[in-house]
Order: structure tokens, then C-alpha cells, then sequence
């Protein structure tokens, strides 16, 4: 479980990613700010590569690459929401 | 579908709070944070979702219950033990689902733990219980999933008020409410013999003695210093459903009354030729149970091919008749005699042995009385007349009766 320390941890460290300078030293700080908070790091390093390209999108289009982090969280919560599906029905003795 | 924690509602709205920060003040490092949170809450989702499956396809459901076979609104004890692999992170706690038709909940329980609980099946029929339901959680998502496929064992309830066989000694007599029995039960008769010297005098029925014409004592159950042998001829197909539940609910019935006031009884199992099982002189309900096998039908492997067996055929072989029929039936005799040790009956054989296993005064025979072959009954109750029990069939009304049965009882 989170603790409200944990949390306020990684609010002050989002006031330091804000605070950084450029848009590089805000992916290190982000990072291992994100790294720290999260106490088990399996599969870590897959999203420090899509933070990562979504840096070099932000550095290519500016902030309206936000637009673009929608879209994918959209598509992202429809594959969620089809994965879902698949377990319960697998759990439900249906088949995959 | 996955559940928000506190946590990850927590970061959402940081996000969001970095979003308006990022947009109108165009401040890439705000965005960053805002986009990678949002990411951020992405991939644990995904992540949550994996692991929760493979936790799932690693979920073994042990089950006990304490009887499958039981009354509506009976309690039955429950014990389940769920085990599965658990990734790192993650939570899990189990809850027992019971079937649709119990009253009773499950307590939550940590895998590998067993957890025990008591249902009360409201409803008749068959049924099973539902599954088992995991509560999965992890740092920022929970989610609920029930697994369906650990569905045994699978429990027959009767119904309550259902005719049941009862204690009568002649044709359509004797049908009890099962749930309106009397609180103190008297001794019944379960029949009438000649007066032997020595006799109670208070045991002569006077209306039968007046009408026979000759001194008869009764005889009282409970007295016949032993238990019954009942035996079960399982059917080759179900047939009709309400027929096949009354006869299902007679042998129940009859078994739990006769552990209940005589202190045990022994049971045999055929289908057609073939002895399914024997239990001698049980006092496990339990045991019972499990001989029946939940009563399914069991289509018959050796027929018997109308075959009289050999007590039937020594007694006709024994009998007296006119002149001309003793020469046949010198025959006969003779034929039997030479052919017993060569050409085994190995069906009669079983039942002799067990008939003389159970120690029985009673033998009691509960069947469907389908169409077609009827010669392991005839077999069964000749040979529990060489061991001069006294047999009674148990059958549907109007489905006929069997040649040497005492008395027939309407099921």
C-alpha cells in the first residue's frame, strides 16, 4: 500500500521535475522519482522507455503532445477493458 | 473491471493538476510529469491485470462437504482450500462461493488456507456451488474475479415433503410425511405369525386369530433381532424424472431410517446381473452414501437372460406334483444337481454370500420395475428365501409385483 508520506514524496519530487530546468534533466529526475516511489520495479525499465519516447514526442511538438498522451491512454483503457474481458471469461471456465 | 486505489486516485489528479499547469504556461517539464504520470498509471493497470491473471491460472480449489446428498434446509459443513502462485506486490484473498440456492456466507481466507463454513440448501435439485471468488490488489488497482469452473461437488437436495416409504407391511400402505413424523413413535407390527408355545399372550392379535381361524401372535419391529438388508436395483436409464426422484428420496429415506432406529443396516447395490456394491452391516450414513453412488443409472453389463438361478430351480426341481410331472421334475433335479459345479451362477453366488455377510431378518427391495428382464430380483428373493428372510418390494405404484415377495410397498 501507498503511504501519505510516499505520496507526498512523489509530489515534491514532481515540484522538483517541474522545477528542472530542461526537458532532459525533467526525464532523469521523473524517472527516479517514479523509481523510487514504486517499491517493486518488475517491468521498470519497459516504461522508462515509453516515458522516454514520449519525451522525444514533447521535445518534437511541444506541450500539444499531451493531445497524443490522451489518445494513447484512450486506446490503452480499450485494451485494458478487452484483456478484462478475456480473464473473466477464462475465469468463467469459457475458454480464451 | 480494475478498481482506482487511493493511491492511483491520487496520481490521476496530480496529473491532472500538472496538465493545467502544462497547457496554459506551455511548460514542456509539466507536461512531461503530467504525460509520464498518466503513462505511469497505464502500465501499472496492465501490469495488475497480467499478474492477476496468472495468478488465476495457477488457482486449485480443494472442496469438502460433509454430505452431497442431503434434505432441503439442511446445514451441511463446509471446508475449502484455495493455493495459488501470488506475484510479488500483489494480494490476494479468497471467498468460497456457494451455490445459488444456500443460505451462508464464506469467510475470506488467505490462499493456502483452509476455511470452513456452514449452508443451508433452501432449494431441491441438483446443484453446485458457484466457484470461488479472488480479491486481488495491488498498490493502485483492485479487482474482483470470480472463477466459476471450481464448481464440485455437486449436491442433490430433496425435496421436504416428499412421500416417503414408511414402516407398513402390506401393498400401498404405510406413506409418511418425512417432515411430520410423529415426536414419539411407537413400536409398529410388522406382522403376524402363528402362536408358538411360550409366546407373550399380550402379543396375540385377537381380530387376526378370530378371522384365521387359529392363534396369531404379532410380531413387532425392532424385535426381529436384526437389521434389514436393503437392496437398490439402479435402473439402466433415469426414465421419468418425478418417478426416478421418489425412488431416489424412498432409498434415502429408507436407509437413514433404518441407521437411525435399528442400529445399522446392510446395503446391496445391483444392476441388472452384476452386485455394483455391498456394505454389510453399516452404521455410516456416510458410508451409504457413497455405496449409492449418488443412485445414477448404470446400464447393465451382464445380463442375466431371464435365467431363474438355482435356488429357484431346486425349489421347482423339489416340488411335488402329479406322476407325470415328478419323472420331469426327477430330471431336472438331476440336471441341476450335475450342472451346479460346472456351469457357476456367479450372480446368485454374490448374493448368497452377501445375504449371509448382513445377518439380516428383512430383506427389502427397492426398484423401478422397468420393462424387460426382472430375473436378478427373482434370483435375489429366492435366495433370500432359502435363507428364510422375509422380502419386500419397494416399487412405483402399479408397476407389478415379483413371484415369492411377502408384501409390496408403494413408493
Amino acid at each position: 500500500m501507498i503511504t501519505n508520506r510516499q505520496f507526498f514524496l512523489l509530489c515534491g519530487g514532481e515540484v522538483l521535475v517541474v522545477a528542472a530546468g530542461s526537458l532532459a534533466a525533467a526525464l532523469v529526475i521523473q524517472v527516479i522519482v517514479l523509481a523510487v516511489f514504486l517499491g517493486d520495479r518488475r517491468g521498470y525499465p519497459v516504461f522508462a522507455g515509453g516515458v522516454l519516447i514520449f519525451a522525444a514526442v514533447l521535445h518534437a511538438a511541444g506541450t500539444i503532445a499531451l493531445l497524443a498522451v490522451a489518445g494513447a491512454l484512450g486506446c490503452g483503457y480499450l485494451a485494458l477493458t478487452l484483456y478484462d474481458y478475456q480473464l473473466v471469461r477464462r475465469a468463467a471456465g469459457g475458454g480464451a | 473491471m480494475i478498481r482506482p486505489t487511493r493511491a492511483s486516485g491520487g496520481i490521476a489528479a496530480l496529473a491532472v493538476a500538472l496538465t493545467a499547469v502544462a497547457l496554459p504556461l506551455a511548460n514542456p517539464a509539466a507536461a512531461l510529469a503530467a504525460g509520464s504520470l498518466a503513462l505511469f498509471l497505464l502500465w501499472r493497470g496492465w501490469r495488475f491485470e497480467q499478474d492477476l491473471s496468472a495468478a488465476a491460472a495457477t488457482l486449485t480449489v480443494v472442496r469438502e462437504v460433509d454430505r452431497t446428498i442431503l434434505r432441503q434446509g439442511a446445514a451441511t459443513a463446509v471446508r475449502v482450500r484455495a493455493d495459488l502462485d501470488i506475484p510479488a506486490g500483489m494480494e490476494v484473498r479468497v471467498r468460497d462461493l456457494p451455490p445459488a440456492v444456500a443460505v451462508g456466507d464464506a469467510p475470506l481466507s488467505l490462499p493456502g488456507e483452509t476455511a470452513a463454513y456452514t449452508v443451508r440448501l433452501m432449494a431441491p435439485g441438483e446443484t453446485a456451488f458457484t466457484g470461488v471468488a479472488l480479491e486481488a490488489s495491488d498498490a493502485f488497482f483492485t479487482r474482483d474475479l470470480v472463477c466459476r469452473r471450481f464448481d464440485a461437488p455437486h449436491l442433490r437436495v430433496f425435496p421436504v415433503g416428499t412421500a416417503e416409504a414408511g414402516g407398513g407391511t402390506k401393498a400401498g400402505s404405510g406413506e409418511t410425511e418425512v417432515d411430520r413424523r410423529a415426536p414419539l413413535t411407537g413400536q409398529g407390527t410388522r406382522g403376524f405369525r402363528p402362536y408358538r408355545t411360550g409366546d407373550d399372550p399380550r402379543q396375540m392379535d385377537w381380530k387376526v386369530s378370530a378371522r384365521r381361524g387359529a392363534l396369531y401372535v404379532r410380531e413387532l419391529t425392532g424385535l426381529e433381532g436384526g437389521s434389514p438388508l436393503i437392496t437398490v436395483d439402479l435402473p439402466a436409464r433415469a426414465g421419468e424424472p418425478e418417478a426416478f426422484a421418489r425412488f431416489s428420496m424412498a432409498v434415502y429415506g429408507a436407509i437413514e431410517a433404518a441407521i437411525a432406529a435399528r442400529d445399522g443396516c446392510s446395503l446391496l447395490v445391483v444392476a441388472g446381473g452384476e452386485v455394483v456394491r455391498f456394505l454389510p452391516r453399516t452404521e455410516s450414513l456416510r458410508e451409504c452414501y457413497e455405496a449409492l453412488g449418488g443412485l445414477a443409472p448404470i446400464e447393465p453389463r451382464a445380463p442375466l437372460y431371464r435365467v431363474p438361478g438355482p435356488a429357484a430351480l431346486a425349489v421347482r426341481a423339489g416340488a411335488s406334483g402329479e406322476p407325470a410331472e415328478r419323472a420331469y421334475r426327477e430330471r431336472l433335479g438331476d440336471l441341476v444337481a450335475r450342472f451346479a459345479a460346472e456351469s457357476p451362477a456367479p450372480f446368485a453366488a454374490a448374493v448368497r454370500a452377501a445375504l449371509g455377510r448382513s445377518g439380516a431378518t428383512e430383506v427389502r427391495i427397492y426398484s423401478l420395475l422397468p420393462a424387460g428382464d426382472k430375473s436378478h430380483l427373482v434370483q435375489v428373493i429366492r435366495e433370500a428365501k432359502v435363507f428364510g428372510l422375509r422380502v419386500v418390494l419397494k416399487a412405483p405404484a402399479g408397476a407389478g409385483v415379483l413371484p415369492g415377495i411377502d408384501a409390496v410397498e408403494a413408493i
